[in-house]
């Protein structure tokens, strides 16, 4: 399994409380903070929290992230029970290498990323995104990779007004999608050997790269030294010829002095 | 990370100023029109209409025929400063999307005008479209929500510029760059002092969408030598241009040693 189709999703979902400030703590993140989804305090995350390293004998192609659409707080539905039963976080996604932001605004600092409208998650059947991430992101052996949400909108200070009375558990509040393509093993070296040619990182590049690989391995050894003392011969006869029709040159008698 | 898909997306949502004091429901209803280097915190205001009411979220009218521009019209989530680019980038804009369909979206370079009237005089409503760029893909028209059609039938596709602008505005290193969005039809969404404006729902926020790759580094230096060469900025080019190089120096290593010194005799 060295080339593998990969996917993460993190989700947010209720507690079973109304939301307010006083029913509910540390349940939802902080507004206008980013929190990772790997190992962040909200959500859920990987039950170790494990940051996402990649290991010395992988290599990643990050394909596609996506959230939950939406901007408004008010595009919220409650049931006939006053269950809350959908909610916009107003939600942007960034990717972290090691220290380094992918997103950044037309100013050239840091910005929240790419929202929700843009690629959604999950894409209705009328959803076309306008966003899509080509090229690629490559993360490297030994690179840390982060993918962070802000959310916008606050849903523990919206619970306030009361125009609900319970978060169902069942209820997804906010949801990340990031898709990539995990090369370990032997297809990461093929993988790292195709970045520093210049040439893409794909399933189909690599598996291309490996039959070559297999097309021109070594010969067996015997094979080898048959086509060896082969083209001794060959060499030896061609120089012979040479010296008898009078065509040789210093070259030919050089192993002869 | 030299070559990067890239993305702004601007919105006409003010911030309230609850959310600058602790704790937050103690103050009335003021808000900023204006959000620099980051979106507005929002949340479902307190008891709207009442004696208590506080204020988390608003709408910022748009006028009949204003222009505002994306990154420094004062209006919605802002930048401190102009776009302009740095001196080792570049940048592809391909793709520009904008909500309502009675606003229009205009690319600005330098002191030129992206879309222009037959006349060549630029675009007298402002640029592309809402009605042919919506965004999202498949948002409500506003007839639709009037109606309160929005969740039962489809709304506006982008089907025109599904690919983005092609040909691609290329942005050159120093350029400065604005998009502006023009309101042609009634303020929008609702006028200046409306309720509605504090419980407005998505049909209910102008926005605009760009997107871009942003190339800096040493792969600006090869999409300068793409431009010379009359080649498409794209990222198979870039990819392309530098396979070429490495494959060059690869063959460079491989090549035949000059005569004099592939006859010269060994000295060992």
């Amino acid at each position: 399994m060295g080339i593998r189709k990969q996917l993460y999703t993190w989700e947010l979902h209720g507690d079973n409380t109304s939301g307010k400030v006083g029913d509910s703590t540390g349940h939802y993140p902080t507004v206008g903070v980013e929190h990772s989804i790997l190992y962040g305090d909200f959500g859920y995350v990987q039950p170790a929290r494990q940051t996402g390293l990649v290991r010395e004998d992988e290599f990643i192609v990050l394909e596609k992230i996506a959230s939950t659409p939406g901007i408004s707080p008010y595009e919220f539905s409650v049931d006939a029970v006053g269950n809350l039963t959908r909610w916009t976080p107003n939600i942007f996604v960034n990717i972290i290498i090691d220290t380094t932001n992918y997103y950044q605004d037309p100013q050239n600092v840091w910005s929240s990323g790419v929202s929700g409208f843009a690629s959604p998650y999950p894409r209705n059947v009328q959803d076309e995104p306008y966003y899509s991430l080509w090229p690629p992101v490559y993360v490297l052996p030994d690179q840390t990779v982060d993918v962070r949400y802000t959310i916008f909108n606050d849903i523990q200070l919206s619970a306030e007004n009361e125009a609900w009375n319970n978060i169902p558990q069942a209820t997804m509040l906010a949801g990340v999608f990031v898709e990539y393509t995990l090369f370990n093993g032997t297809d990461a070296m093929i993988a790292r050997k195709l970045m520093n040619l210049g040439i893409p990182v794909n399933v189909g590049t690599v598996e291309n790269y490996r039959r070559l690989l297999l097309k021109s391995k070594g010969l067996e050894t015997e094979t080898f030294d048959f086509y060896l003392e082969t083209m001794r011969q060959e060499r030896k006869r061609n120089k012979k010829e040479r010296k008898l029709q009078g065509v040789a040159t210093n070259n030919d008698y050089e192993s002869d002095l | 990370m030299s070559i990067r898909r890239q993305c702004y997306e601007w919105r006409n949502v003010g911030e309230s100023k609850n959310f600058l004091i602790t704790p937050p429901l103690v103050i009335n209803n003021q808000a900023n029109d204006v959000i620099l280097n980051r979106y507005p915190i929002s949340a479902v205001n307190y008891k709207v209409g009442e004696a208590s009411e506080k204020q988390f979220w608003r709408v910022v009218p748009i006028q009949p025929n204003q222009v505002v521009d994306i990154f420094n019209g004062d209006i919605g989530n802002n930048l401190d400063i102009p776009g302009q680019l740095k001196a080792y980038q570049f940048i592809v804009l391909d793709g520009i999307a904008v909500y309502p369909e009675t606003f229009n979206a205009q690319i600005i370079v330098n002191t030129t005008r992206y879309f222009q009237d037959p006349d060549r005089v630029p675009s007298r409503m402002g640029g592309i479209s809402g009605n042919a760029v919506p965004y999202p893909n498949g948002t409500p028209t506003l007839r639709q929500t009037i109606l309160g059609l929005n969740g039962g039938i489809g709304g506006i596709i982008n089907y025109d510029f599904t690919d983005g602008l092609n040909p691609p505005v290329i942005i050159k290193p120093g350029d400065r760059w604005a998009v502006e969005v023009t309101n042609n039809g009634d303020v929008f969404p609702f006028p200046e002092g409306s309720v509605a404006l504090k419980t407005a729902t998505d049909v209910g926020v102008a926005r605009c969408f760009i997107k871009y790759l942003l190339i800096d580094g040493a792969d600006c230096i090869v999409a300068q030598r793409l431009i010379d060469a009359g080649w498409p900025l794209t990222v198979e080019n870039l990819w392309r241009y530098k396979q070429d190089i490495i494959k060059t120096h690869l063959y460079a290593g491989m090549a035949e040693l000059p005569e004099e010194i592939a006859n010269a005799k060994r000295k060992v």
